[in-house]
Formats: structure tokens, sequence, C-alpha cells
């Protein structure tokens, strides 16, 4: 936590669905270059939360800020998140190369081909590059969707169970890129069930439970009192 | 898994090449990552071109959304030949129940024609969303820095090329079953065709958002859409009616208006309305 | 204003009364104060209430359209109460046009539709009606419901211009405003105030029944957390 400014901040945002609260006037501030994450069981709001973070949802009252600037109506400043989702965002026609250079053109990016081959080598994924997602494994899903994420070179990074659907082999090898990015300095905000690598991953662990944050703990001991 | 070490093994070039508008280089293991830095770059507007209003790239994003859409389409063939397909079979069922004299064919072609048109047009309306909405891809687009008027737009572009290829099958078709001169004038049917698109699918496109964020988009969709669209089926219509006749006179053109008038203020509807259509 | 008099003015049940009382006077006066007309008889009684309900058809989807540009501009549900009950009482006003209409023209031109440019408008009004009930009635959570609703009644208002400009240069036979002996003219303007009166009462009774649905909700939805 080198810079002292804020990546994310989140004022009291309310969020329901229909009738059900599912955000309860959240209060949050992630540090730049922190890794936080958010725990609690199903249906606690942490998807919703993440996806507030990332202006895909808009609060019924509240606002989230990144770096300090309002997220509403800003379209140019989402080029300041990446994030890997629940469902892969993939288009089942296109290639993975055809995803990712995609991905890089709407973002902005000057090379979009030539960071396009990065990553997909980045993601051990370049011998597939050619094949459309719907024939590869869940697992590949999942890594491509992690280069998809990072192909603008996001500061922020919102993760929603990256581990979700990977071998241990996978695992092992995701864990150690989410350790370099976070040795980056990137700011990092996980939805984690896995309390191993929470451990690992953490600077800060929040338990949401009915969409509200109950313990904020600064280590990760608090995992155990909120199971 | 190699992936671990690939990432430390990116050249320098590479990195500042890749992302070069940003000043963070990529992946580099030494913190020397300063996100308030990167912000107050993407903010202070230092000669980059994304920065300066309508840039260049909401074009380039607008041009590269088309041609996502179009290739999708042309690798999946899941709507054009189903459209297509059910634009030929309405039409004959059409021409089947009118076997008339020409004469008073030639009163009710522009009509079927449209009505046709409208009908087959639907699916490629109705799938323009919901084909996004699959492996939350559509969330995806809407977490890119783009404009939601360039996605719209974009859309929209796409409906109006399906629709103009389907009356690329439909004009002649209709042309061969009534033996009307539908084709004797090209321009002006073109130039109804195209407006009429334009009308068809700027409703169409906001209403297909507007749809595929319940439950039950595809039957409700032209529920929605041909209530709105009366005026310009029935401009459409009579306008093709009097290009047959070969009546190119004011009231011809009246109709045109009508279709362009209808065209404008849908399409500025659209841009200012689909925001709120698109947003969770 | 004293405080008794204030409780009498804002007093809904005195307002309810007086707009029964008031569609109680304006249908006895077209039956018994308007003279029966000469050719058509009585049948042209009809139009005392056809012109009521098409004028407060369409003042409802006017309503319906500003409502719903409110409620996107400043995002709150009240606006969208207003919107949905003038949306209801709209396509009611507006279905019974179209019935009123129908009896009429079967008695005055022996047939019970035609493509008039009024006829025409009033259906699409009542069709875009219809499928925003439908839209709205497929979604559960109340502010995308509100939201989608909104957006169908903004772009219906847009088309209404373009119907009437469309339907108008298309064909026409409609009445456009007929001679009228004194008397009709008074009940004719006596039954669209009335008339105009006691559907105001409804949709604002509409209103508040659907605020009052929406706290219910609120309160059961706080009860169970």
């Amino acid at each position: 936590m080198t810079d002292p400014r804020i990546a994310i901040e989140v004022r009291r945002v309310t969020k329901r669905f229909g009738r059900r609260l599912v955000l309860d006037e959240i209060d949050l501030e992630v540090a730049a270059g922190e890794s936080i994450v958010l725990t609690g069981s199903n249906g606690a709001g942490k998807t919703t939360l993440l996806r507030t973070m990332a202006a895909l949802i808009r609060p019924n009252s509240g606002d989230i800020l990144w770096f300090g600037e309002k997220t509403s109506g800003q379209h140019e400043s989402r080029r300041l998140i990446g994030m890997v989702a629940h469902e892969n965002r993939l288009y089942p026609h296109l290639t993975l190369r055809e995803n990712l250079i995609f991905a890089a053109r709407m973002c902005d990016v000057v090379h979009p081909r030539h960071c396009a081959d990065s990553l997909l080598e980045t993601v051990g994924l370049l011998a597939h590059g050619d094949r459309t997602p719907p024939v590869l494994s869940k697992g590949m899903r999942q890594r491509l969707s992690l280069a998809r994420a990072l192909i603008h070179d996001p500061p922020i990074l919102l993760l929603d169970e990256p581990f979700e659907g990977l071998d241990a082999e996978a695992e092992q090898w995701l864990t150690g890129l989410l350790q370099d990015l976070r040795r980056q300095g990137r700011t990092l905000c996980f939805v984690l069930h896995d309390e191993a690598k929470t451990r690992l991953l953490a600077d800060r662990v929040l338990h949401l439970h009915q969409g509200r944050l109950l313990q904020v703990a600064a280590d990760q001991t608090a995992v155990a009192h909120a199971a | 898994m190699t992936g671990r070490n690939t990432i430390n093994h990116h050249p320098p070039e590479y990195q500042n090449r890749c992302c070069g508008r940003s000043p963070t280089p990529r992946l580099r293991p030494k913190v020397s990552h300063s996100p308030g830095d990167l912000r107050s770059d993407v903010s202070a507007g230092s000669g980059d071109p994304r920065r300066t209003g309508v840039s260049q790239s909401q074009y380039q994003k607008f041009y590269w959304m088309v041609s996502k859409d179009l290739l999708s389409e042309c690798r999946s063939l899941r709507v054009w030949p189903a459209m297509l397909l059910l634009g030929v079979v309405v039409a004959m069922m059409f021409a089947m129940q009118t076997d008339l004299p020409p004469q008073q064919l030639r009163q009710i072609v522009g009509g079927l024609l449209w009505l046709t048109i409208f009908f087959a047009g639907t699916l490629a309306l109705d799938r323009s969303f919901a084909a996004e909405r699959e492996d939350g891809c559509w969330e995806g687009l809407l977490s890119y820095p783009v404009s939601p008027t360039c996605v719209y737009l974009a859309k929209l572009t796409v409906n109006v090329v399906a629709l103009a290829a389907l009356e690329c099958v439909l004009i002649p078709l209709f042309a061969i079953l009534t033996d009307l001169p539908l084709l004797a004038h090209p321009g002006p049917i073109i130039t109804v065709a195209l407006l009429g698109n334009l009308g068809i699918a700027a409703v169409g496109t906001l209403l297909s958002a507007v749809a595929s964020t319940g439950k039950q988009s595809s039957y409700l969709l032209p529920l929605l859409v041909l209530p709105m669209v009366i005026p310009l089926v029935l401009g459409a219509a009579e306008a093709t009616r009097l290009a047959v006749e070969h009546d190119f006179g004011p009231s011809w053109w009246r109709w045109v208006e009508l279709l362009g008038a209808f065209a404008i203020v849908f399409v500025t509807a659209g841009i200012a309305l689909f925001e709120f259509a698109v947003e969770e | 204003m004293s405080q008794t008099a204030e409780k009498y003015f804002f007093n809904d049940y005195l307002w309810h009364a007086v707009a029964a009382v008031m569609v109680t006077t304006a249908i006895a006066a077209i039956f018994l104060l308007a003279p029966t007309e000469e050719t058509m008889g009585i049948a042209q009684r009809i139009v005392y209430i056809h012109v009521s309900v098409a004028w407060m058809g369409l003042a409802a989807f006017v309503l319906m359209a500003i409502t719903s540009g409110m409620y996107l501009f400043r995002r709150d549900l009240a606006w969208d109460h207003w919107s949905r009950a003038a949306l209801e009482i709209g396509w009611l006003c507006c279905s019974l046009t179209l019935a009123t209409g129908s009896l009429w023209a079967h008695a005055a031109w022996n047939i019970w539709w035609t493509w008039d440019p009024r006829l025409t408008t009033a259906f699409v009004l009542w069709a875009m009606y219809s499928a925003a009930l439908v839209l709205r009635g497929g979604v559960e959570d109340p502010h995308r419901r509100a939201r989608m609703g909104a957006i169908v009644a903004i772009i219906g208002m847009l088309d209404v211009p373009l119907v009437i400009m469309a339907t108008r240069w298309f064909r026409g036979i409609h009445p456009k405003s007929p001679q009228m002996e004194p008397t009709m003219r008074v009940v004719l303007l006596m039954s669209v105030v009335c008339f105009t009166l006691f559907f105001t009462m409804l949709l604002l009774l509409r209103r508040s029944q659907l605020r009052s649905a929406d706290m219910l909700e609120d309160l059961q939805a706080q009860a169970e957390a």
C-alpha cells in the first residue's frame, strides 16, 4: 500500500432486487494495491457487491468511486476495471484469439493482435488460439476469461470465484499468477470460498451477511469466526 | 502449466507496445506500478485522442462491434437462414391467399410486402440481444469503455443490414409471385426500403433491449413493436403501392417524408433511451 | 381554510361521492335531457359517452408519458404509481372508446369498423396500452418494471403524432365537428366534465391503492428480514 489513495470506495450503497434487500448501506474502502476477499454464504450479496463495484449494477442509493471519481455515467473510466465473472463472457462463435482481440479493441489497447497472442501465451492457451470456446474445457475457458480481464492492463481486478472449475495444477498456476499480480501493486477484489486460498491472497477479509459487511478483519483469522 | 514462468519473460519492449495507453508496465514483477498515476494520466487528457469528446476510437469500436456480430452470424448461421425462410414462407402464404387479378393485387402488394418484412425481421431483432445474453457476453460488452450510444448504433446497424438482406430476397420474390413491376424503379423502392429498415430497426433494437431483460422476450417483441411501427408500415406500404403505379408525385414524397421523420424521431429516441433500457 | 373545511375538502370519500353523483347525473341527462336525434334515433346518445371516454383515453396516455419521463428522471416509484394508474385507466377508457365507437358506427354507417384516422389512432393507442400492460406483467422487480414501462410509454407518445399524420393522409370519414342543438351541446359538455371527474377519481384511487400495496410489501419484506 505505497499509494495512499483509494482504488474503490463504496459509499452507503443499497441495492434491492424486487423487495429483497441485497446490499444494505454498504460502506467500504479498498486502498490502491490492496487485496481483499469477500466471503459469505450463498445469496449474501457477494456477487452483487462485486458487480456493483464494477459499475455493472446501478445501486438504488449510494455511490461507487474509482480513484476518487464517481462511476455513474462514466464509460471512459471503465478501463480501470478488469473483471472475471461467473459467466465466462466469451462469444461462442469467435475463436479464442478473436475473442481477446475484440476485447482489446473495445478497451483501446494499441496493438490488439500482439497483446492477444501474448496473453494467450501467458495463460497457456496459445496452441488453442484458433479454436472456439465451446470446444474447450471449463478450466480453459476460465483461464481465457482471466486473459480477457487482463487485456487492457487494469489497475483494479475483480474476480468472482476465479478458481471454479480448475483442476489442481491449474489452481496452483492461477494462485501463482494472482500472487504476481498482487505483487505488482494491482488492486484485487475476490469472491472466494476456499479458506486456504483466502489466506494466501488476502490482505483483508470481509464477511458479508444478509447484505451487511459484518466483519472487517485485518487478518485471515476472521475467516474462522465467520465460518 | 507454463504460465507462471511466462509472465516474467515478456520482453520489455512488448510491455510498452502492447498497452501503450497505460504507463504501467504490464505484469512486471517489481512494484513500480502506481494506480494513482494511471488515474491522473487517464483523466488529465494528456493529448490522448480517446479523452477528447467523441473520439475516433468510438467509431472504431462501432465498426468492430458490427463486424463481430456479422462474423458471428456468418459462422453460426443461427438467425438469418430462419429469418429468410420465414419471410419466403409467409410471402408464399400471402400469395396463395391473395390470388387476385393484378389490378387488385396492386392495391395490397405494398402492405403484404411490409408485413412480411416486419414479421420475418422480428426474428433478427429479437436475437440481437438474446444472443449477447448467453454466457454473459452482454455484461462484458457493458463493462468495456464503450458508450451505450455506440452499442445501440452498432446493434441498429446490424439489424438494418439483416432487414436489407431480407428485402433482397423478398422484393424479387414478391415481384415474381405477383407479376407486378416492383423492380421497375429500383431507386425509389430502395429509398423506401432503407428508410423503412431504419425505422423498424430503430424501434425494434430499443424494444428488443427492453424485452430481453424480461423473461418473455421472444413472444413479447412483435406485440411491442407492431403498434409502434404502424405509421411506418402504412407509409412504406403506400409508398410502395405508388411506386408500383409509377406515381412519384407529391403524395409519394409525403409518405417518404413520413418514413424519414419516423426514422429520425426513433433513432434519436433510441439513442436517448437506450441507456435506461440496458442498466441493471 | 379552517380545519374542518380542510378535513372535508381533502376527504377522498367526499370526492368519490361527488364523482358518483356527477356520473349518475350525466347518464340521467344523456337519456332524459338530451333530445333524440332525428336520423339516428336513440343510438346517437352513445356519442356523449364516446367523446368523454375517448378524450380520457388520450389524456391518460399523455399523463402516462409525462409521469414515465419523471420516473426516469427522478427514479422515484411514486411517479411510477401515477404512470401505472394512468396506464390502467387509459386502457379501460380506450377499450370503452373502441366499443362505444363501434356500436355507434354500426348505427350510423351500418358497419362495425372502418379505417378512419381517428379509429385507427384509437386502435393504435389501445394496442400500445395493451402491450405496455403485458410487458409490465412480466417483470417482477418494481424499478425494472417501471423503467421498461416508462420507455414504452415515451416511445408511444412520440409515435402518436406520426400515427395521426399517417392515418389522416390515409383516408377519413369520421365526423369532425357535427352540428348540434344547444341542449345537446350542454349535455355533451356536462357528460365530458362528469366522466372526466369520475375517471380521474378512479385514477387517483388506483394510484393510492398501488402506493399502499407497495408500502405493504415493503413492510412485509422488512418483517421477514
